[in-house]
């Protein structure tokens, strides 16, 4: 009541006397501000927001806001100065304010009016100690005391300083422990305040506060400062407020090594905040993280790794969500999530949302992962490198092994079916370099050791009897593939392939095989068959719509000199099944194939445009000779070259392929094909044929492709997916040794036209025995064309039709790739 | 409430230029003169109604300084509409238009629709960037265009109707798959489709992917 007594009497006053400066109302608030202090009675159970002390606040903030419009060139004005000289001591009861909570609600309004003076003056001058050591006691206030009703607030506060610091680093060091001097002066209030707002108790040692963690040192240093300042803002700081910067925190001299002891409080009182159950308070502390973590200062990033542990927090808390999903989330629903941090926070707002079992667990991991990746995205590399040895340490190494490698005990594979789901979408997700790095190198192992026990593990999880497990851990194969860096790549696809022992000419052997693969395979079939008629006017329309296709496409069958190669590669793929169980004999989808393909080689060939592949994007030049050899017919063309070459070989011309490879188009083509030609003449004889072993990746993709009818539909969808993806890869061997369906072999070198041919084999055969198999492959085919998902569910598949159309379509797939691959080696060439 | 879509917008331009003001006037119908600088976002939602249909509008309100780049720039994504906005009192938030529309097509998705504001208009008298200089920077780069006053609430709820049904006729023609939340929409409990497509559009290879047809 006085209180409102005295405005009425000061509006009063106003009237009769000359309108009163800033400062005079300034000081007029305050004023008001200890009357009311002076007079107060705990017993009266007044609420804060039922008192005029908010008004005061807001006018003296108003005031401050004021008075800096019209300060020139950044000098402070008098209101301002009056707070930062002591004059008034607002900062002081603010903190008080926020330790006593007088009248209830005082702590939150202090904290705010607090923030809310940092964030409307540009020029807050914190650098000064009546400045800092009211922020640093009302930091007392901002520990993680779960629930506080206050935390929102406390959060702001500290956000803020966290923006300070981002536009002034020097000022980190105010929120170091070797800055916050001792904790009995740090807790004090100055008498005068304490005399006006007298704490009911004494101020307790916060149990969970990290200041008061730290052991400080009995003499405390003084003047040293953790992060370096540049003296470009010290001086617009003094410059501007040389009467108040005497004890300015960025000017003390210099330290830049920290002792064990060193902490940064802001940080570490961050962290406090990631377990709120209020995901706004929440999202706060992670912005503040990210704020702080970016800064470029490598000051800054050290004392972020070195004096808080920032990202092992932030990682645990990552593995702890992972962790908490529930064993029943169905792998399906993890693919359909789409999550971004911070969306979160309102996500769970929206009541009535469709939900299912894990929703809202997955969420939140998925959620936490984000942020981890933008953090990674953003901060600086020093935090970043830390942050991703931890994320392989202690989520990868900790939760995911674990779950994916027991596939073999009780209740295994199912876990190990939802730990594939989870860990390919967070593949998929991430797109921090550094993550998807440790992620690739987690999963396909470094150094020497080259059968990495957890890739083993995932292989065989691919062939166990579980098709969920299998179809899951395929899905993640994918992933690894689509996020490939180039060392997970070479470890998972190419370290066999890349010493191209697969290759092996048999030179007797050699007419048969041409033959045979030139009769394409059907000869003798043909003659018995009564469709022969109908399969020959087949070959010949395929043959027609290839010429067609190759002429739209802008390859001139008269003028390029390997198109009878590419035209042969391309017909032993898409005459691979004979027309009597084609579902679609017309093949009128070539064309889309063609544009699907073109589009994802476009895409392969930037992924890998960095990689050191021999592949053409290796080469500069058009005219030079090895890229030749990544198209498809390359071994053709060599191969006819070989008789004449093969009986003058020439020990002089010996060369090794490495130093093949690096040879530049100095030579002429002829040369160094002949070169190339004598080394594997030389190999094939003095290892006499050797079998070679594809190594266990190949293996398990070639077993599945083999007994593809054994497998549901979407298993097989995703494994013929998986071998585009890498019959689609710029790389010399694995190009040859995927599509070319003429590469010289030994008999038990398994390839992949080899493993088709047999399938088609089994195919064929059974097939045929269904009663009325035509009209089943039709209505499979249109069943699976609708995409009606009431037709996966449904028990009654015939797999082993399904199988057939899918190996049919791959076959289109794959013949599309191959002619894609050698229309962009003819337009490099032209 | 229910709603038939939730669009998700952002809010993005210099620091100072009525951001935070204009989602205060559009979520509450009021203004606040004082400038409380944001750091990090703040959440603003309205529904409104398109063509009789319920549409929840999720605004991002975010930071304009330059030092809290690094946050803002990860809320762009998954935003169907953003309004970008400068002060038609201060030439250099006009300047920095390009910059902004830069780092906007650079983190967020290609059909997010972005609506350009030239706000302050009742500051007709301290106006340094003419209507025409805004509209002919939207016609350059295929924005909407509007000039808007957050303190007398003039053409605020047209910014924000108007990007969202520039983005409803996106949905209409196809443009924006709906069932992508990463492009900011997100279908109401009134929509939900039955279980999910079947994973058999997801593998490129395969009868039934995206082969044929
Ligand atoms: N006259 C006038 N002032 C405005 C208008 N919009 C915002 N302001 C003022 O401009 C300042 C900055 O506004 P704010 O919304 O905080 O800007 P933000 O940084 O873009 O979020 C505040 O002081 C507002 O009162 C407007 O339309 N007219
Ligand atoms: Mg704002």
């Amino acid at each position: 009541m006085l209180s409102r007594f005295s405005d009425v009497l000061q509006t009063a006053a106003d009237v009769l006397a000359p309108p009163a400066s800033r400062l005079e109302d300034f000081q007029y608030h305050w004023k008001m501000i200890i009357h009311f202090y002076q007079n107060y009675d705990d017993c009266n159970k007044i609420h804060i927001e039922d008192t005029r002390i908010p008004h005061h606040f807001h006018q003296m903030l108003q005031l401050i806001v004021d008075e800096e419009k019209e300060q020139q060139g950044g000098t402070v004005g008098p209101c301002l100065e009056a707070v930062v000289q002591r004059s008034i001591c607002w900062l002081d009861a603010l903190t008080a304010l926020a330790a006593a909570d007088r009248p209830p609600g005082a702590r939150s309004l202090a904290l705010t009016t607090g923030t809310a003076l940092l964030r409307r003056t540009r020029q807050p001058f914190v650098n000064s100690a009546h400045v800092f050591r009211p922020l640093q006691r009302m930091l007392i206030q901002c520990n993680e005391n779960p629930a506080s009703p206050t935390e929102r607030e406390e959060v702001e506060l500290l956000l803020t300083l966290c923006g300070l610091v981002r536009k002034e680093p020097g000022l980190a060091n105010i929120f170091t422990t070797p800055f916050v001097e001792d904790k009995s002066s740090l807790l004090s209030i100055p008498e005068d305040i304490q005399k006006l707002i007298p704490l009911k108790s004494k101020v307790q040692m916060p149990k969970k506060n990290p200041l008061f963690e730290v052991e400080m040192m009995p003499n405390p240093m003084r003047n040293i400062s953790i992060v370096r300042t540049n003296s470009k803002d010290d001086s617009a700081v003094t410059k501007s407020s040389s009467s108040i910067a005497d004890d300015n925190a960025s000017c003390k001299s210099q330290k830049t090594v920290y002792e064990d002891n060193d902490k940064f409080l802001l940080i570490d009182l961050l962290l406090s905040y990631l377990n709120s159950a209020d995901n706004q308070v929440v999202l706060r502390a992670c912005e503040g993280i990210m704020i702080v973590s970016s800064l470029p200062e490598d000051d800054i990033a050290n004392l972020v790794t070195s004096c808080s542990p920032v990202c092992e927090t932030i990682i645990d808390k990552l593995a702890e969500k992972y962790k908490s999903i529930p064993p029943h989330t169905d792998p399906n629903d993890v693919d359909h999530l789409n999550i971004t941090w911070a969306y979160v926070a309102q996500d769970f707002g929206d009541k009535g949302y469709n939900k299912f079992n894990g929703y809202r667990e997955l969420t939140s991991f998925f959620s936490w992962l984000d942020y981890c990746d933008t953090l990674m995205k953003e901060c600086h590399p020093c935090i970043a490198a830390h942050l991703s040895r931890t994320f392989r340490a202690q989520f990868l190494e900790s939760a995911g092994e674990l779950a994916l490698g027991g596939a073999g005990s009780a209740g295994g594979a199912r876990s190990a079916t939802l730990a594939a789901a989870l860990l390919a979408k967070c593949l998929r997700v991430v797109d921090s370099q550094e993550l998807i790095n440790e992620f690739s190198n987690w999963l396909v192992g470094e150094g020497e050791m080259s059968e990495w026990p957890l890739l083993l593990s995932l292989i065989n999880n691919c062939l166990t009897e579980d098709h969920d497990l299998t179809l899951e851990t395929l899905r993640f194969f994918e992933t690894i593939i689509e996020k490939g860096t180039e060392h997970s790549i070479n470890r998972l696809v190419l370290s066999r392939v890349c010493s191209r022992g697969y290759y092996a000419p048999q030179p007797l052997l050699e007419e048969d095989e041409r033959d045979r693969l030139n009769d394409l395979s059907l000869a003798r079939e043909r003659e018995r068959n009564r469709e022969a008629m109908k399969q020959l006017q087949h070959e010949d329309h395929i043959n027609e719509q290839i010429n067609d296709i190759l002429q739209h496409e802008g390859v001139d069958t008269k003028e390029q000199p390997d198109m009878e190669n590419i035209h042969r590669v391309i017909n032993s793929f898409l005459l691979l099944l004979p027309r009597a169980v084609l579902s679609d004999p017309v093949g009128a989808d070539y064309e889309h194939y063609i544009h699907d393909a073109q589009r994802h080689y476009q895409l392969w060939l930037e992924i890998t445009s960095t990689f050191s592949w021999p592949t053409e994007q290796g080469d500069n030049t058009a005219s030079s000779t090895h890229s030749y050899d990544s198209r498809p017919e390359a071994d053709i063309h060599l191969d006819e070259a070989f008789r004449p070459l093969h009986r003058t070989i020439d020990k002089d011309t010996w060369t090794t392929d490495n130093e093949h490879t690096k040879d530049n188009d100095t030579r002429d083509k002829t040369e160094c094909f002949s070169q190339k030609l004598i080394i594997r003449s030389r190999d094939v004889t003095s290892s006499v044929a050797e079998d070679f072993d594809e190594g266990p990746f190949f293996r398990m993709l070639f077993k599945l492709l083999s007994e593809m009818h054994l497998r549901p539909y979407q298993v097989n969808l995703h494994l013929t997916s998986i071998i585009s993806k890498l019959a689609l890869m710029p790389h010399l061997y694995l190009h040859e040794y995927l599509l070319n369906p003429m590469l010289p072999t030994t008999k038990k070198t398994q390839t992949l036209f080899k493993t088709l041919q047999d399938l088609a084999k089994k195919l064929t055969m059974e097939i045929p025995r269904i009663k009325n198999y035509k009209k089943v492959i039709e209505n499979t085919r249109l069943q699976l064309m609708s995409e009606d998902p009431s037709y996966d569910e449904s028990g009654d598949h015939n797999q082993l039709v399904e199988s057939l159309i899918v190996l049919e379509e791959f076959c289109k797939e794959l013949a599309a790739i191959a002619f894609v691959k050698y229309q962009h080696g003819m337009h490099m060439h032209r | 409430m229910a709603y038939a879509y939730l669009f998700k917008y952002i809010i993005i331009g210099d620091t100072g230029v009525g951001k935070s003001c204009l989602l205060l006037q559009f979520t509450d119908k009021r203004f606040q003169p004082v400038h409380d600088l944001t750091i990090g976002v703040e959440f603003g939602a309205r529904m409104i109604t398109i063509d009789g249909k319920q549409i929840k509008l999720q605004i991002w309100d975010t930071a304009g300084q330059e030092a809290f780049r690094s946050i803002t720039r990860s809320y762009y994504r998954g935003a169907a509409g953003a309004l970008l906005v400068y002060d038609i009192t201060r030439r250099d938030t006009f300047n920095h238009l390009t910059t902004w529309l830069e780092d906007a097509r650079q983190h967020s998705n290609s059909n997010m629709v972005i609506m350009l504001i030239g706000n302050k208009s009742d500051l007709e008298s301290r106006r340094e960037v003419k209507k025409e200089e805004g509209e002919a920077f939207a016609r350059e780069h295929g924005l909407v265009f509007m000039e808007t006053s957050a303190k007398t609430a003039a053409n605020v709820e047209e910014a924000f109707i108007n990007t969202a049904k520039e983005i409803y006729e996106k949905i209409q023609e196809g443009v924006f798959d709906i069932n992508n939340e990463a492009n900011g929409i997100k279908i109401g409990p009134q929509h939900s489709t039955g279980g999910g497509a079947s994973g058999a559009g997801g593998a490129g290879a395969g009868a039934a992917g995206g082969g044929c047809c």
